[in-house]
């Protein structure tokens, strides 16, 4: 346990960014209408593909207009 | 002049309509200081996850400065450069799938300052993103390993952006006559594999060939002075990036006739 506080002390920086990035992209998710392909696969690899599955999200997931 | 400042904030509302300017610099500072972190803090990560035989002894490389520095760069130059690809590839091969290119095109609008402002308003994004991720990767470096002058950074940045500045007249150039843009993604990847490629097997003939602007960059930062091979590599990427501006500028003319 105790090392484990440890390692989030010194990664920090890095779990803070990939944070905000997958809370970015949640809520444009959210906000988004259409995704191309179904909505909800898009919200599992925005979860659980970190860092690349916002990333993607952002490149290709959103129809545009 | 007034035309070209309209489209340009056209095309700077465009990223901000796609997030670019949220998201772009956050995963640039992310790849810039991910290596040089966990490098750094190794010892304590294999500690932490434990299951090494007791009395096991892991010689750590030593790691410079410089060599952490070349880290960021390289992951940059790997999925920085993927990711400029992938927003650019679109960028008029898109407007001409959705008809928006011909919506512009129709009024008085010159060719080439459609592509300048496309050019300049992609460089803008991803060079300040650039810098932003190298100024949080540069911080970290002095903090854990040594310090790198300020004049070194300056520099490094300065050269490497002639590299991204490369990716992106290149997508641009595939661009100017597709209306496809996987293809102009695929095509921009091909080419630079194929560099790659040919770097590779002429690497001692050619030391100025565009691919080796990595290593000269390092080799800048380990020996503290700018060589003649990174001068003439950054003179000749210059010159590329001028030929694959004009040539879009030509090919586009070309085929929207």
């Amino acid at each position: 346990m105790d090392q484990a506080l440890e390692l989030i002390k010194l990664l920090w920086p890095l779990i803070l960014l990939q944070f905000i990035l997958t809370i970015a992209a949640l809520i444009v998710w959210y906000r988004t209408e259409e995704t191309k392909g179904e909505k909800w696969v898009w919200l599992l690899i925005i979860l659980f593909a970190n860092m690349i599955g916002p990333i993607l999200f952002f490149i290709i997931g959103r129809r545009d207009r | 002049m007034s035309v070209f400042v309209t489209l340009l904030k056209k095309e700077c509302l465009e990223s901000w309509r796609q997030f670019s300017w949220f998201w772009v610099p956050i995963v640039f500072i992310l790849l810039a200081i991910m290596d040089p972190l966990t490098t750094y803090y190794m010892p304590t990560l294999l500690d932490a996850v434990g299951g090494l035989p007791e009395g096991t002894i892991f010689e750590m490389p030593d790691v410079t400065a410089a060599d952490a520095m070349m880290m960021s760069l390289s992951q940059m130059s790997m999925f920085g450069v993927l990711i400029i690809i992938l927003l650019t590839m679109g960028t008029i091969s898109g407007e001409r799938k959705s008809g928006v290119a011909e919506l512009i095109l129709v009024k008085p609008v010159n060719h080439s300052l459609y592509i300048t402002a496309k050019w300049l308003a992609k460089l803008i994004l991803f060079l300040s993103s650039f810098i932003i991720a190298m100024l949080s990767s540069w911080y970290y470096i002095n903090l854990l390993f040594d310090t790198i002058t300020f004049t070194d950074w300056f520099y490094m940045v300065v050269f490497y952006s002639l590299w991204i500045g490369f990716v992106v007249s290149l997508t641009i150039f595939y661009n100017s006559f597709s209306n496809k843009p996987g293809l102009v993604a695929a095509k921009t990847v091909g080419t630079l594999v194929m560099m790659a490629l040919v770097n590779s097997i002429l690497f001692h003939r050619l030391p100025w060939f565009p691919n080796n602007l990595s290593t000269h960059i390092g080799q800048m930062l380990n020996e503290g002075r700018l060589s003649q091979e990174l001068w003439a590599t950054a003179i000749i990427l210059a010159l590329l990036n001028g030929l694959l501006l004009f040539c879009s500028f030509a090919t586009f003319r070309k085929s929207t006739h």
